[in-house]
C-alpha cells in the first residue's frame, strides 16, 4: 500500500514539474478559442484549400463550375477523327433517324402531347422515317392540329428522334447507353474513349504551373512586381513614413496631430474616391499636366502617357496609402525612446542628423522590420489601386502579378473566365507569402518575442 | 456604369373579359445587355416592345398574358461577361443575355445556354428575313443558339481637311476607298500620309494616326491586312499566321517609330479619342459604323461627309486584302430560364427582330440592318451614313469565329500586341510567345503557320 501511495506522489509531483513546462490545455482556452478558429478555417484554409485544387484543374468558363457533364458535338467528332476516330464510326454516330412508329407515339402520350396532332401524325406518317429533324418539323408544321409554339412542336418531335448528338447527358452511363444505342457498330472501347472525351467539365492537370514555368511573360510578371513592392516600400511605407515620423518627431504637439491626420487620408478616403482623385490630378486637362504645361515642362496623361509616369504614379498612389502606416508606427516607436538619452546626447554636443543615426535609428530597428515585412505581404497581393488607375497599362508595362491573376481568372475582356490558372497564380502568391513569412519571423526573432520572461514577476 | 429599367406591361384588364376559358399566365424575363451605351437603349426596350406585342395578341387570341420586362445593361464588356458567368454558376442569370456572339462557344459548351432553335421557327416572318450570313455566325456546332441582334462595319476613317492641307485633290480624296479597296493603297501608305501632315504641321505629333484605344475585334483587322486567317475553313480550326501576326505587330512599331502614334496610345482615354475624332485632330482613324452616332450625337460633329472619309482598313502587303470586320451581337435564351421563361423569352426575341422594331435600333446607334426587309423600312431608308456604310463596307466584312478557344487565342495575341507596342518585347519575341502560348493551351486544335 504505502509503495503504491509513494509511487501516486510521485507522479502527482512528476505532473505538477511538467506542467510548468508545457502550457496546459484548457477547456475554456480552447472555447474562447473556437470562434477565431472556425473564422480562419472558413476564410482563409478554405480558401486556400480550395484555390489549391483549382490550380491543378482547367477549370474556366467552358467548363463551368461543377457543372460538367457529356455531350457528343460535331466539333468533338471532328477533334477526335484527327486522333483516328474512323470516318464509319463518326458518320454512324453523328446520325440522326426520326421513325414515326407506335413506340414514339406511346411515348408522345405519355409526355402529354394533344392526342388530336398525335393521331393526325399516326394516321399521315405512321411507318416512315426521317434524316433531318427540321425536314420532320416542316412536315409536322403543316397538319391542322399542330401546335402554335414552336417549342411545343420540337418538343413533339424529339419523341420520334434517335440521336445522340448535341445531346446533354449528366452521366457516362446514360451517353454510353444512347451511343450504344444510336450506333451499335461502334466498338465498346471506341465508345468508351468517346465518352471520355466527351466530358465538357474540368480536368486535373498540372498544365497551369507548366506554363508559369516556360513562359516569358512570369519573368515579366514577377521583374513588374518586385519592383513594384520594393520602390513603394523603399520610398514610401518605410522612407517617407519614417522621415515623417522622425520630423513629426522634433515639431511642437499640436502640429504634430494636424500632419499626422492630414496623412491618414489616403488611407480613409474610400478607394474608388482616391482612385478618382488621382486620375483628376494626373490626366489631360488635370493638376499636375496644368502646372507642368505652366511650366513648359512636357504635359500629357501622367497615368497612362508613358511607362515612367506611369510606374511613379502608379508608386505614389500605393505609397501614400502606405506611409500612413509607417508614420503611426513609427511615431508610437519613437516615444518609446527614452528622452534621457537625448538629452545626454544634446548635452554632449550632439546635433539632430547624429541623434537620429547614433540613437534613434538604432532603436527603431524591429519596428522598421515589421512594417517591411507586413507591408511586403500585403503589396505582394495588392491590386485594386493599380486596377483602378492605370490598369496595368500603358501597354502590359505595369502589370503585377496579383493583376494579372485576377484579370486571369475574373476579369478580361472576352470573357475567357481562367479560374485554374488564375487559381494557379494566387497559390504562387500564397507560398511566396508563407515563405517570406517565415524568413521574417526568424528576423525578427520571433521566438524571443514571445519567450517567457528571464525574471518572474 | 449599370442602369436599370423596369417595365410592367399593360395588362389587358378590359380584354380579359372576353378571354373565355383562358388562364392568366404571368411571366417576369429579365434582359441584360453588355456594350451598350446611351445609343443602344434598343437592345432592351426592343423586348420591352415585343412584349407589349404579345400582350395584345395574347388579348386577341382570348388569352390572358401578363409579361414584366426588367432589364440591366452594361456599357463595358469585361463585367458584363464576368457578371454574366458569375451569376450563371451562382443559378442567378437572367432569361436573354445580348453579348457578342464568339460568346456562344464557351457558354453554350458550359450549358450556359440554350439552342433557341428549338423555341422559334427560323423558316417563318421576321426570322426568315435575317441574313443567312448573320444566321450563320449565330450557329456553333451544326446548332443555331441566338437570333443576331445587330451589325456592323468596322471603319478608317480619314480627315479630309488634313489630306487637303498635304495637297491631294478632291479627285483623290473621293477614290482614296476604291484604292483601297483595291488593294493598292496600304497601311504603310496611310503612315507616310499622316506622317506627312504632322511634319506639315497640319496635325500635332503623334496625332497622325489614331487606333482603337483598347482590345477589340479591331485588332484583327490588320492581322487579316497581313494576310492572316483566324481560322481555317476547312477543318474549323484556329490558325495562328506567325508570318501575319508579325505584319501586324511590326506596322505598330513602325507607326510609333515614325512618330504618327504614341508608344502608350493603348489604353487611353475613349472620350479623349472621340472628342478628337470628332473635332478632326486625327489624320486617320480606326472605328466602327456604330461611331458615327456617338460623334454627330454627343460630340458636336456637324459635317461629317464633308469633313470624314471613310473606308475599308487598307492591305498591309501583298498577303494581306483591305477589309473590315463585322461583330454581331446576338441575343441568347440562357439555361437560368425555366422552360415555360424560355418559350417566352425566345418568342420575344423573334418579335423584337421585326424590320421595324430593329431599325429603331440600327439608326439610333448606327449600326447596320439584319435582313433585306429592315433596309427598306423608311425610317432606315433615309439614313445617309447607314445606306453608305451598307453599299461601301458591307459586302467586304467578314466575323471572327465562333469557336470555344478563341478568347485564349485572342487574349495571347492581343497581350502580344500590347508588348510589341510599348517596346517591352521585340516583334518577333511577342509572336513567338503568342505562338508558344497558344499552342500551350490548344494544341492539337490549332494549327500554327
Amino acid at each position: 500500500m504505502s509503495s503504491s501511495a509513494d509511487l501516486n506522489t510521485g507522479v502527482a509531483r512528476k505532473s505538477r514539474r511538467s506542467d510548468r513546462r508545457r502550457p496546459r490545455i484548457s477547456g475554456l482556452g480552447l472555447a474562447l478559442l473556437a470562434p477565431a478558429l472556425f473564422l480562419l478555417t472558413l476564410f482563409f484554409f478554405a480558401p486556400v484549400v480550395l484555390t489549391g485544387i483549382f490550380a491543378f484543374t482547367d477549370l474556366s468558363t467552358s467548363t463551368g463550375i461543377g457543372r460538367g457533364q457529356y455531350v457528343v458535338t460535331p466539333n468533338l467528332l471532328r477533334q477526335l477523327g484527327d486522333q483516328g476516330l474512323t470516318e464509319d464510326d463518326a458518320t454512324a454516330i453523328a446520325s440522326v433517324s426520326i421513325t414515326i412508329d407506335e413506340a414514339g407515339i406511346a411515348r408522345a402520350t405519355e409526355g402529354g402531347v394533344d392526342p388530336d396532332f398525335l393521331s393526325e401524325i399516326a394516321d399521315r406518317f405512321a411507318g416512315e422515317s426521317f434524316d433531318d429533324p427540321r425536314a420532320f418539323s416542316r412536315e409536322l408544321r403543316g397538319l391542322p392540329n399542330a401546335p402554335r409554339r414552336p417549342r411545343e412542336l420540337t418538343q413533339t418531335a424529339e419523341y420520334f428522334e434517335t440521336s445522340v448528338l448535341n445531346t446533354r447527358f449528366d452521366n457516362p452511363e446514360a451517353l454510353t447507353a444512347q451511343l450504344a444505342d444510336v450506333a451499335p457498330d461502334v466498338s465498346s472501347d471506341t465508345i468508351a474513349w468517346i465518352v471520355d472525351r466527351s466530358y465538357t467539365g474540368a480536368r486535373f492537370t498540372t498544365a497551369n504551373f507548366e506554363r508559369l514555368a516556360t513562359q516569358k511573360e512570369t519573368l515579366r510578371l514577377i521583374g513588374n512586381t518586385a519592383l513594384y513592392v520594393a520602390a513603394t516600400l523603399g520610398l514610401f511605407n518605410v522612407g517617407l513614413g519614417l522621415f515623417l515620423a522622425i520630423v513629426l518627431f522634433y515639431t511642437p504637439k499640436p502640429v504634430t496631430s494636424f500632419y499626422s491626420t492630414l496623412w491618414l487620408l489616403p488611407r480613409i478616403t474610400p478607394l474608388v474616391l482616391y482612385a478618382i482623385m488621382w486620375k483628376w490630378f494626373t490626366w489631360e486637362d488635370g493638376f499636375l499636366p496644368i502646372v507642368a504645361e505652366q511650366f513648359g515642362l512636357p504635359s500629357f496623361n501622367y497615368m497612362k502617357g508613358s511607362v515612367v509616369t506611369a510606374w511613379m504614379t502608379m508608386i505614389s498612389l500605393n505609397g501614400f496609402i502606405g506611409a500612413s502606416f509607417g508614420l503611426i508606427l513609427f511615431s508610437g516607436a519613437l516615444r518609446a525612446i527614452p528622452m534621457q538619452q537625448l538629452w545626454a546626447s544634446e548635452v554632449d554636443g550632439a546635433n539632430r542628423w547624429q541623434q537620429v543615426r547614433r540613437i534613434i535609428l538604432p532603436q527603431m530597428r524591429w519596428p522598421i522590420l515589421f512594417v517591411t515585412s507586413y507591408q511586403t505581404l500585403s503589396l505582394l497581393s495588392s491590386y485594386e489601386q493599380i486596377w483602378l488607375t492605370t490598369n496595368g497599362g500603358p501597354g502590359r508595362t505595369t502589370t503585377v502579378w496579383a493583376l494579372e491573376a485576377f484579370t486571369t481568372a475574373l476579369s478580361n475582356y472576352t470573357g475567357n473566365l481562367q479560374y485554374g490558372l488564375g487559381a494557379a497564380m494566387a497559390l504562387v502568391l500564397v507560398v511566396v507569402g508563407l515563405v517570406l513569412s517565415i524568413i521574417y519571423l526568424r528576423l525578427f526573432k520571433f521566438g524571443e518575442l514571445v519567450s517567457r520572461p528571464k525574471i518572474e514577476l | 456604369m449599370t442602369f436599370t429599367a423596369t417595365r410592367t406591361a399593360l395588362t389587358a384588364a378590359l380584354l380579359s373579359s372576353v378571354a373565355f376559358g383562358a388562364a392568366a399566365e404571368d411571366y417576369t424575363i429579365t434582359v441584360w445587355a453588355g456594350g451598350s451605351g446611351d445609343n443602344a437603349t434598343y437592345r432592351w426596350e426592343a423586348i420591352e416592345m415585343a412584349a407589349d406585342q404579345m400582350e395584345r395578341e395574347a388579348a386577341v387570341r382570348g388569352e390572358e398574358l401578363t409579361i414584366t420586362v426588367e432589364s440591366q445593361a452594361w456599357t463595358g464588356w469585361d463585367d458584363f461577361k464576368q457578371a454574366f458567368t458569375l451569376a450563371s454558376e451562382a443559378d442567378n442569370a437572367p432569361d436573354i443575355i445580348v453579348s457578342g456572339h464568339e460568346d456562344i462557344g464557351p457558354w453554350s459548351e458550359a450549358g450556359l445556354i440554350v439552342p433557341i432553335e428549338d423555341y422559334v421557327f427560323f423558316d417563318s416572318y421576321p426570322l426568315n428575313t435575317i441574313y443567312p450570313n448573320l444566321i450563320d455566325v449565330a450557329s456553333f456546332n451544326g446548332q443555331i443558339w441566338g437570333i443576331p441582334q445587330d451589325a456592323e462595319a468596322r471603319v478608317m476613317y480619314w480627315s479630309i481637311p488634313a489630306l487637303e492641307a498635304i495637297g491631294w485633290s478632291s479627285d483623290e480624296i473621293d477614290s482614296l476607298p476604291e484604292r483601297i479597296e483595291s488593294g493598292e493603297f496600304t497601311l504603310y501608305d496611310m503612315l507616310d500620309a499622316v506622317k506627312k501632315m504632322q511634319d506639315e504641321g497640319v496635325l500635332d505629333a503623334n496625332m497622325g494616326f489614331a487606333p482603337r484605344v483598347s482590345n477589340g475585334p479591331d485588332y484583327w483587322q490588320f492581322y487579316q491586312s497581313f494576310g492572316g486567317e483566324m481560322s481555317d475553313e476547312d477543318s474549323g480550326k484556329l490558325v495562328v499566321d506567325t508570318a501575319a501576326l508579325k505584319g501586324m505587330y511590326q506596322f505598330f512599331v513602325d507607326a510609333t517609330e515614325m512618330g504618327v502614334v504614341s508608344g502608350t496610345h493603348l489604353g487611353s482615354e475613349w472620350d479623349v479619342w472621340h472628342q478628337n475624332a470628332a473635332s478632326g485632330n486625327y489624320g486617320a482613324w480606326h472605328g466602327g459604323t456604330w461611331h458615327y452616332a456617338q460623334w454627330t450625337n454627343q460630340f458636336g460633329l456637324e459635317d461629317f461627309f464633308n469633313t470624314v472619309q471613310y473606308s475599308l482598313i487598307p492591305a498591309g502587303n501583298d498577303a494581306g486584302r483591305a477589309n473590315s470586320i463585322t461583330h454581331p451581337l446576338v441575343y441568347l435564351v440562357t439555361s437560368a430560364a425555366s422552360e415555360d421563361e424560355a418559350v417566352i423569352a425566345a418568342e420575344l426575341i423573334a418579335k423584337a427582330s421585326t424590320p421595324e422594331i430593329n431599325a429603331l435600333h440600327a439608326v439610333k446607334s448606327a449600326h447596320l440592318a439584319i435582313s433585306e426587309d429592315e433596309t427598306t423600312v423608311p425610317l432606315y431608308a433615309e439614313n445617309r451614313w447607314l445606306a453608305a456604310a451598307s453599299e461601301r463596307l458591307a459586302p467586304s466584312t467578314n466575323a471572327i469565329p465562333n469557336n470555344s478557344d478563341f478568347g485564349v487565342y485572342w487574349t495571347a495575341m492581343f497581350d502580344g500586341l500590347e508588348a510589341a507596342w510599348t517596346g517591352v518585347s521585340s516583334v518577333d519575341d511577342a509572336v513567338a510567345e503568342v505562338e508558344t502560348t497558344v499552342k500551350q493551351a490548344l494544341g492539337d486544335d490549332v494549327i500554327i503557320r
